[in-house]
């Protein structure tokens, strides 16, 4: 079917990539029992990106026959001319495009929207029964996937599925002073299909039993005192430092646009302990949580290393500011839908562990906080970071104390980097969540916990 | 139209044949055209041709919905399928429906065609004013777009409605840069029907940009305080926006976790504060004219004179609650101007904060919120002083409306909402030290 798409992207000169899209979702959202989502749907598509003298044209069509494919490329052309002709730069071919072959072994697998309704409810029905005294229940649960085929200029193919599976379920209480306490988490799943992760909903329950505990603990929380801490940044919510503190500041085209990082190339950014990595497939030796093997440019996926002992070593690139830089590219450039063109995007992003154990990680902080759980993220230009915090401990004379109300940690990436001093020797990921760029992005990050500063919201 | 009211009417044709008790559809054809500036130079032009259908039914008093953005015989079949066969998983409801039919309608706003040409020069003409005038700013990114979209409602109660428009809109990301010296980014985005339109003269743009500059001089802010925070008109936007997700929205009265669940017809704000919904108004681009459940749009008041006149529930969140479904769906709002100009507000307050951008988690459930204070100012002594970096800011949602200190007369119309600068009072305010 795939075989137009050669033919015609191979009749343009300057770079130009043609790549078609199914992606298939299935939803299903259960509050308080009630059904409130029951959803499936099918999108499908081909988009076409053609670059001219330093500026690109982009057309995308919701039609996947030969036509479409036709005219998108059309479009796609005249507007690369038309940007070309107003805007000159004259800055040539994207000389470092590469021609690489890849195709994805396994076949798409799909799950009845039954079975997803059955296992979700299940679910439920474990957590209304066990825990009656809660004020509210969410079970959600979302499997889905994205065929891509690619064909680019210089004879680049790639045919990759990029399945992913979640159930999150959240659950609130009511304290004593009549504030609503919430806590969620994701329940299992991964890279792969609903059958890859999920077979009996009762392998579920001692996690769901671990949250309501968790929320117990919360709802009798304290809200930290407001300022600077010392902090135990759980490994489970280490991804967000990696990915927000740090990732955003070194995609290349944020850095073209004057991050902070610009001016940091080969500098000390942070501790020797430090080491970060964006993986694209293997990350210690084992299958990264969301692999990409090819991106939407045709470059072949390469791990970038970020910082290596607390040295700034480069940034994350395509193939346009690969050339900019005068490195080479290691398969950043992705596209969320069809009708997306591929922006500079994080893969599965992490902090290298150290060789300290948690407890004594924690034994050794005589006044501050033990942070478990996150929910959200931003990063800014400045390398200043947010991210709310919603479970978390106090930790009073080595010991951990009082659990937390919801609040906001912040910092200064580089300043709280070096910061750190202590981490430890295990790495867990987080997979369920999408990178918000223009487009949204499913990408995983990780790392182990970490002793550091930061500042901390509360009152 | 004629094509996309024969795939609404084949769509629901499908699903009654297929044994659904009642149906809805929404088909819909559009465009994007689009333009990018990356780190200060045009990049991309874009054009999006699109096209989809939504479908729900319910059978059973089960509901199933499905959506599919191909309108091919074979897509949209396959697309009834799993629809029906959602319905038949489901969970008996009695508070799933589909709208009543009132009066059907045709509605047709804004510009229909796009002058490419035209939008692009003015594209032009703002990245060279921004160059000439602000030297300092980097437009990290700019994305600019003429979107048209025509659309068909139906269901099987009778009820056609159909629904064609165009605008453009800009939504600007910039940061200001000396040296090594950077500011925090921060953005606005503005929709409009001119594609000449002078950007930097639109909405509060150019004083957005000329605070930015002066953000060059932030210094972290050391201590604590409790005291007033003036929220700008975008960032007020977006608290708004998390007022009425938290508070008056569909998922926190059906679990029952709003503070405000049992406030109908009560206090919840300063009687000086007015939220209304205006998605018919001519200060709103295109705005809505179609609810998403399938009722004709009307304008209707959140909070009037401080009191709370209705939540912003969808039908199916109505029945479920036994409250009043909302008069519209969009999130066109307005926040009441007040009798004082921004500059006497401030001229009031002995120690605060100017709020540009909010950069937080997510509020808790009784509207706690703790965050980062962007490209933020010290309100000293009556005047607004010195720029604010590493500056942390907590309070709570529902509290912070009834310590309103006031609300400017003047007010920023973004196209899609229209906001004063609102100072409140009672909000914590910590640097790192």
């Amino acid at each position: 079917m795939s075989e137009y798409m050669k033919k015609l992207i191979s009749d343009i000169n300057d770079h130009a990539e043609l790549r078609m899209q199914t992606a298939r979702t299935r939803r299903v959202s259960i509050v308080g029992g009630a059904l409130v989502g029951n959803m499936s749907s099918v999108s499908k598509g081909i988009g076409a990106r053609v670059y001219k003298n330093g500026v690109w044209g982009f057309a995308s069509k919701s039609n996947t026959d030969e036509n479409s494919a036709k005219e998108v490329l059309l479009s796609a052309t005249e507007n690369a001319g038309l940007l070309s002709a107003k805007i000159p730069k004259n800055k040539g071919k994207l000389i470092n495009a590469q021609c690489v072959q890849y195709s994805e072994k396994r076949a798409f697998t799909d799950v009845s929207q039954k079975t997803l309704v059955d296992f979700a409810k299940e679910v439920d029905s474990y957590i209304e029964k066990k825990y009656p005294a809660l004020t509210s229940r969410h079970v959600g649960l979302s499997t889905g996937c994205i065929e891509k085929t690619l064909y680019t200029s210089e004879g680049s193919f790639a045919y990759q599925l990029f399945p992913r599976t979640y159930m999150i379920v959240s659950m609130s209480i009511e304290a004593s002073d009549g504030t609503n306490i919430e806590l969620f988490d994701v329940m299992g799943g991964g890279e792969g299909y609903f059958s890859d992760h999920y077979s009996d909903p009762a392998l579920l329950f001692p996690m769901i039993d671990s949250l309501y505990e968790e929320l117990i603990n919360k709802k009798e929380g304290i809200f930290p005192d407001a300022g600077e801490a010392l902090c135990i940044i759980d490994s489970s919510i280490a991804g967000m430092v990696a990915h927000e503190a740090v990732g955003h500041t070194v995609e290349a085209d944020l850095v073209l646009a004057g991050s902070v990082a610009a001016s940091n190339l080969g500098k000390e950014v942070a501790s020797p302990l430090i080491s970060l990595t964006d993986f694209a497939h293997t990350a210690f030796g084992e299958k990264a949580p969301l692999p990409v093997y090819v991106d939407d440019e045709g470059t072949l996926c390469q791990d970038a290393v970020i910082i290596k002992d607390g040295v700034l070593q480069g940034y994350m690139n395509n193939l346009e500011s690969a050339l900019h830089f005068g490195v080479k590219p290691l398969g950043n450039a992705r596209a969320y839908a069809f009708s997306d063109e591929p922006l500079i995007r994080m893969r599965n992003t992490a902090i290298h562990p150290g060789k300290d154990k948690l407890e004594d990680m924690i034994a050794s902080v005589d006044k501050g906080y033990y942070l478990t759980r996150t929910q959200n993220g931003q990063a800014d230009t400045t390398g200043e970071f947010m991210f709310g915090i919603t479970m978390g401990y106090e930790i009073k004379n080595g010991k951990l104390g009082k659990a937390l109300r919801d609040t906001t940690i912040s910092g200064v990436a580089f300043n709280m980097l070096k910061s750190v001093d202590m981490l430890s020797d295990t790495v867990s990921w987080d997979f369920a969540g999408y990178c918000g760029k223009k487009q949204p992005m499913p990408v995983s990050m990780g790392g182990p916990s970490i002793r550091c500063k930061v500042n901390i919201g509360g009152r | 139209m004629d094509k996309l009211k024969k795939a609404a009417k084949y769509i629901l044709e499908q699903l009654v044949s297929s044994g659904a008790d009642a149906a809805q559809v929404s088909v819909s054809e559009g465009r994007v055209e689009e333009f990018n500036v990356d780190a200060g130079e045009f990049s991309l032009i874009r054009s999006v041709f699109n096209s989809g259908a939504s479908m729900k039914v319910i059978k059973n008093m089960k509901k199933g919905t499905a959506s599919v953005n191909q309108l091919d015989k074979e897509a949209v079949d396959n697309a009834v399928n799993e629809c029906m066969a959602a319905a038949e998983t489901g969970v008996e409801d009695s508070a799933l429906s589909i709208a009543e039919k009132e009066e059907n309608g045709d509605f047709v706003s804004g510009e229909l065609t796009p002058d490419k040409e035209k939008f692009f020069d003015s594209l032009i003409k703002f990245t060279e004013d921004v160059k000439r005038l602000f030297p300092e700013i980097m437009l990290e990114q700019v994305i600019a777009s003429y979107s048209y979209g025509k659309h068909v409602f139906g269901n099987t109660n009778g009820v056609l409605f159909t629904e064609e428009d165009g605008s453009y809109s800009v939504n600007i990301m910039y940061s200001a840069h000396k040296d090594d010296n950077v500011t925090s980014f921060n953005y606005i985005g503005v929709d409009y029907l001119d594609p000449a339109q002078d950007i930097l003269e639109t909405a509060d743009v150019k004083l957005m940009l000329e605070r930015a500059v002066k953000e060059l001089d932030a210094v972290p802010f050391s201590g604590k305080f409790t005291g007033t925070a003036v929220f700008s008109p975008a960032c007020l936007c977006d608290f708004i926006s998390t007022i009425t997700d938290s508070f008056t929205g569909d998922l926190s009265l059906i679990e029952g976790t709003s503070p405000w669940k049992d406030s109908l017809g009560k206090e919840v704000a300063d009687p000086s504060f007015t939220l209304s919904v205006i998605p018919l108004s001519d200060e709103i681009v295109c705005g809505e004219r179609i609810t998403a459940d399938g009722y004709k749009s009307e304008n209707y008041d959140i909070i009037k004179n401080g009191v709370l006149e209705s939540f912003s529930l969808s039908e199916y969140a109505a029945r479920k609650t036994g409250l009043k479904r909302a008069k519209s769906t969009s999130g066109c709002v307005k926040v009441q101007c007040g009798d004082k100009t921004l500059e006497e507000i401030v001229k009031n307050i002995d120690n605060g904060i100017l709020v540009c951008r909010f950069s937080g988690g997510e509020p808790a459930g009784n509207g706690d919120f703790s965050g980062v204070a962007k490209n933020s100012f010290l309100i000293k002594d009556g005047r607004i002083a010195s720029p604010l970096s590493e500056t942390m800011i907590s309070g709570n949602l529902a509290q912070m409306l009834k310590c309103v200190n006031g609300i400017s007369s003047e007010s920023v119309n973004y196209g899609t909402c229209i906001m004063p600068y609102a100072a409140f009072d009672g909000i914590t305010v910590s640097g790192a030290n």
